[in-house]
């Protein structure tokens, strides 16, 4: 088991580095260190203030190793990556570990009901369109959640604001408030949405699981014995079909922390999500590194605990 | 056997389905069992409507006399020192307040007295220098701070002294600050010197560059030209003519700022950074500042305008004098009241236009710009659509002080200077080519100017009869020209194919190309094929700074109300290619600059307005630019909204305005009645589709 972790976070650790690179190389193949430098100071910024803009930000250095091997952005890159100092963000200057500190809480009040609801909605309805299969209720609802799953996102935020916020006028058409008397009445839009935008595909995923649950040998001597079917859906079914629930869970919960990017962009929600959005608009490299990088690291502990986690859930699995 | 053990499973598997569908309504035994599930989901979801609401704003705000507005992005900083856009200046320009300041109401923009008791002194000194003197009123105060217990514990303000300007003038020429108008202010006797000595302490002794900023300027000397005979008296003297300094002081640049904020909010040890907490003497505090969700400004006690009223000083006041348009529109009824008028501004962050603009038709913005996707439904002809009105809404229209040109690089060997009368004819032609009318129509619904000289509207020397004969759209005319300049239907002698040309352009979107490409094929009536060359914007500013160009659009706006702020754009010592200054046509005029040198250190006048014109008449003849437009304002205002007088220069009015409360409040409850009824619908739909389920399945199971 231990030695199977190390197998996969050494594998991980490529997968970072990679990443990484990647993002170094394609960051600077659009965008010099100049072009931070004006977006940062504004149109009108002398060349002077620009130069010492670059100094103070350490990005008057070249690019690439073979350029200057003792000073390079691209070792700096990884240093300060691989140390954890992300600095500061190029757009204001402001710490990066503080604007996650303080857009982690608005993120996670989104991502956590939206997560939450979104197992309790999913999971019951594919119940229900499983045991319906082959009726029109099983039919409908697979077609609405094909309908449901072509629809962009996008089109869900602007026609939900429009119809839920403008017309209908039940929810406020965007903002964010963190008391706990206008939370609520901030994030019930932007949980709508993402319930709606996500229910479709998790339905089919989950009805196809519980299908195939209900076929195996298992449900029928359940039945044979004579055991109830609540007892059968609940502790048989439903248990054996934990592992991919699991595995959508787990590898979905690291990522609560990153945001939801759209969402949180268009609903004004401050979280990191809308941060990263900021960042890749006004060419925050150090911000969007940042994200990138807990993002890249947060996808291979998921890996790795949705590995262990099977363990847990079923006996029968174990990593090696 | 077997055979008979597969007729059992199969019997069993038609059982296991019924009974599949029975555990997951066990619950439920019956059809009235049900029938009361459906009733108390039904009744959970008009409970929760009835609580809805879509008002982003707690209820105590309600009757507060609060002004609401938006912002897309926070501002990079708001250090006095190095804010240079017009988000920050929304902040800095209440926060901080300054020695002169702009009258509300005149038209042209008038400076007054601000902090300074009166406008500035000034004596020519010998050697071409010149000596501004300001004198500060006494008794007054910074907003409460933390950072002031450096004083001493207990202590949140003190008095401002002149010592408070000098410091924030040094802090422009510290390199470490980078301001982004040292450059400016190098017209300060002994400016640059100063940063120099700075530069060099802090490299030839560590131990300098750790003292704090105050100390690092006092033991640097100070400025030769900024001195202090007095606690109240602050001398400035220029080492060369430049009377648009005085502009400056009507800048945040110049504000008072206090040693103990740049020493305190260091960004170290839990606190914030002055970037990000200012600390001014304005009529606003920055009272709570979320860069990424909302900021709110209040009313700042210790500002002498609240503090001292009995002063009735002219910047604490609201103007008694004003034209027509304010009597008429109600202003002058405000005439003599103390400012400021409102108790907070509620700024909240809306990244996108639709939701900004949707929650102000709901009422929840106090102010708008009317955007594209609507401008067709609130604008028609030349004012609000009729639905507008009839919410009680009002439109305000100002131009900017700005101006939008194409330019012709004067150093390249096709459209420049050694070409001559050939080069000056196409530069003609091209310009009689461009219908500035029908580009704002095509690309800005119409909102503009078209420009006819490089000074927009306001602006002194500003006559809005003038008119370019090379900007009036005449194509028979622009030929004519081009066969004078030896390219007859634009064929180049040389080559026998049509003359070409490169238009270079760093706005490489699809809108952005479109609107170059309305330029080309404006020019292709005159058998020009002008290419596109687009680029990074840094690649292009490295064309111009090797004057590898031909062709490019600019635009640039005042930084404040003079004439010489938009001409100095084509003096030649602002040259790019030899200066790297920003007159990127590369226009060199010996006439022009010997007009632009004396205009510039004149004041108003005959004698100005007759050097502008000529300067301006060159420029028609000569071409380095098409004046393309300035830019026009539309804003939406709510008809509780009172005293709106855009200024321009991004200098913010909050003190001025005033707003009634108790008809927002009505207006919203009238404008936001959730409608319900499509609840109970969805609830009729949901159990249409589901009943008639449930009971073939009751059916079925008896």
């Amino acid at each position: 088991m231990g030695a199977y972790v190390l197998r996969r976070l050494g594998y991980g650790v490529g997968v970072v580095l990679g990443v990484l690179f990647l993002l170094f190389l394609l960051f600077f193949t659009i965008t010099a260190p100049e072009d931070i430098a004006r977006k940062a100071l504004g149109d009108k910024a002398p060349p002077e203030a620009i130069q010492t803009w670059l100094e103070n930000h350490e990005y008057d250095r070249p690019l690439w190793p073979w350029q200057d091997w003792d000073e390079n952005l691209l070792f700096d890159h990884y240093r300060k990556m691989l140390t954890f100092d992300f600095g500061v963000s190029d757009a204001d200057d402001s710490p990066i570990i503080d604007r996650i500190k303080a857009g982690m809480g608005p993120s996670l009040s989104l991502t956590v009901p939206l997560l939450v609801l979104g197992l309790f909605v999913s999971i019951p309805l594919s119940l229900l369109v499983a045991f319906f299969r082959e009726t029109y209720i099983d039919r409908m609802g697979v077609f609405l959640c094909v309908l449901a799953m072509s629809v962009s996102t996008l089109l869900y935020i602007i026609g939900a604001q429009f119809l839920i916020g403008k017309v209908l006028r039940w929810y406020p058409i965007s903002g964010f408030d963190a008391s706990l008397a206008m939370l609520p009445r901030f994030l019930a839009l932007p949980v709508l949405v993402g319930l709606i935008s996500g229910v479709g595909g998790d339905v089919r995923f989950y009805r196809t699981v519980f299908l195939e649950e209900s076929s195996r040998d298992f449900v029928r001597t359940a039945r044979a014995k004579g055991a109830g079917e609540a007892r059968i859906m609940i502790f048989h079914v439903l248990r054996n079909a934990m592992i991919p629930i699991l595995t959508r869970v787990v590898l979905a919960i690291p990522f609560l922390f990153m945001g939801a990017l759209l969402l949180e962009a268009f609903f004004g929600i401050p979280g990191l999500g809308s941060m990263t959005v900021d960042a890749i608009q006004s060419n925050d490299f150090s911000t969007m590194r940042t994200m990138v990088y807990i993002g890249s690291l947060l996808f291979v502990f998921g890996q790795v605990a949705t590995d262990i986690s099977y363990g847990l859930v079923d006996p029968r699995v174990s990593v090696e | 056997m077997s055979g008979g053990h597969r007729a059992v499973n199969a019997g069993c598997a038609k059982t296991t389905l019924r009974r599949a569908q029975g555990g997951v309504l066990s619950a439920i035994r019956g059809p009235s069992d049900f029938a009361s599930c459906l009733l108390g989901i039904g009744l959970a979801i008009i409970f929760s409507l009835s609580a809805c609401s879509n008002d982003p704003y707690p209820p105590e705000d309600g009757e507060a006399k609060v002004l609401y507005s938006s912002f897309d992005a926070a501002p990079r900083t708001l250090d006095p020192a190095t804010a240079y856009t017009t988000k920050a200046h929304s902040v800095t320009g209440v926060v901080y307040d300054t020695l002169l300041k702009y009258h509300f109401l005149k038209r042209p923009l008038e400076l007054m007295p601000g902090l300074a008791v009166d406008l500035p002194l000034v004596t020519p000194l010998e050697g071409g220098r010149t000596r501004y003197r300001f004198t500060l009123r006494e008794d007054l105060l910074f907003a409460d701070d933390d950072c002031f217990e450096l004083n001493g514990e207990g202590r949140r303000t003190r008095e401002i002294v002149s010592a408070d300007i000098a410091f924030q003038l040094m802090r422009l020429a510290d390199p470490l600050i980078g301001s982004p108008v040292a450059e400016t202010f190098a017209n300060i006797d002994g400016f640059v010197e100063f940063a120099a000595a700075l530069e060099a302490y802090r490299e030839e002794d560590p131990a300098f560059a750790d003292l704090a900023a105050h100390e690092q300027y006092a033991a640097a000397g100070g400025v030769r030209g900024i001195e202090m005979p007095s606690r109240y008296v602050l001398d400035i003297t220029l080492h060369r003519a430049y009377p648009q300094i005085k502009y400056w002081f009507a800048m945040e640049f110049t504000t008072p700022v206090p040693w103990e904020a740049i020493a305190y909010y260091t960004g170290q040890d839990g606190r914030p950074r002055f970037d990000d907490h200012p600390v001014g003497a304005g009529p606003f505090v920055l009272s709570e500042y979320d860069k990424q969700s909302r900021y709110v400004l209040s009313k700042n006690p210790n500002w002498y305008g609240v503090r001292h009223p009995e002063w009735k000083a002219p910047a604490a006041i609201f103007p008694t004098e004003g034209d027509e348009e304010d009597r008429r529109s109600g202003r002058m009824a405000y005439a003599g009241r103390s400012l400021p008028l409102i108790d907070r501004v509620v700024v909240v962050r809306e990244k996108e236009s639709i939701p900004r603009f949707n929650k102000f038709l709901q009422g929840y913005y106090d102010a708008s710009g009317v955007i594209k996707e609507s401008f067709d439904s609130v604008i028609q002809g030349d004012g609000l659509s009729a639905e507008m009105e009839g919410l009680g809404m009002r439109l305000g229209k100002a131009v900017s002080p700005d101006v939008f040109y194409i330019g012709f690089n004067m150093n390249d060997e096709v459209v420049g200077r050694s070409n001559g009368e050939s080069s000056r004819k196409i530069r003609q032609a091209m310009s009689l080519a461009v219908d500035s009318e029908e580009f704002l129509r095509i690309f800005q619904n119409g909102r503009g100017v078209p420009a006819q000289s490089p000074l927009p509207p306001g602006i002194y020397g500003y006559e809005s009869g003038y008119e370019n004969t090379f900007r009036r759209p005449n194509i028979e005319r622009a030929k004519e020209l081009m066969t004078e300049a030896g390219y007859q239907n634009g064929i180049d002698p040389t080559t026998g194919e049509a003359l070409t040309l490169t238009f270079d352009t760093s706005s490489t979107s699809t809108a952005g190309l479109n609107q170059v490409r309305f330029y080309t094929n404006a020019w292709r009536q005159l058998g020009i094929d002008v290419q596109i060359d687009g680029t990074t914007y840094n690649q292009f500013q490295e064309k111009l700074r090797q004057g590898d160009y031909q062709i490019f659009q600019f635009g640039w706006v005042a930084d404040y109300p003079d004439p010489e702020n938009f001409l100095f754009l084509l003096w030649s010592k602002m040259g790019k290619s030899d200066f790297g200054g920003p007159n990127a046509t590369n226009f060199s005029d010996a006439r022009f600059d010997e007009l632009f040198v004396s205009m510039k250190a004149r004041d108003n006048g005959p004698q100005r307005i007759a050097e502008i014109e000529e300067m301006l008449s060159i420029l028609e003849r000569e071409r380095p630019w098409i004046e393309l437009f300035h830019r026009e304002d539309y804003s939406l205002y709510q008809g509780w909204v009172k005293n709106v007088k855009p200024m321009g220069l991004s200098i913010p009015t909050y003190q001025y305005r005033d707003i009634d409360p108790t008809s927002r409040s009505d207006k919203r409850k009238a404008w936001n009645e959730p409608v319900q009824w499509p609840a109970y619908l969805l609830l009729l739909a949901g159990v249409m589709v589901i009943v008639p389920g449930v009971l073939t399945y009751f059916k079925e199971r008896q």
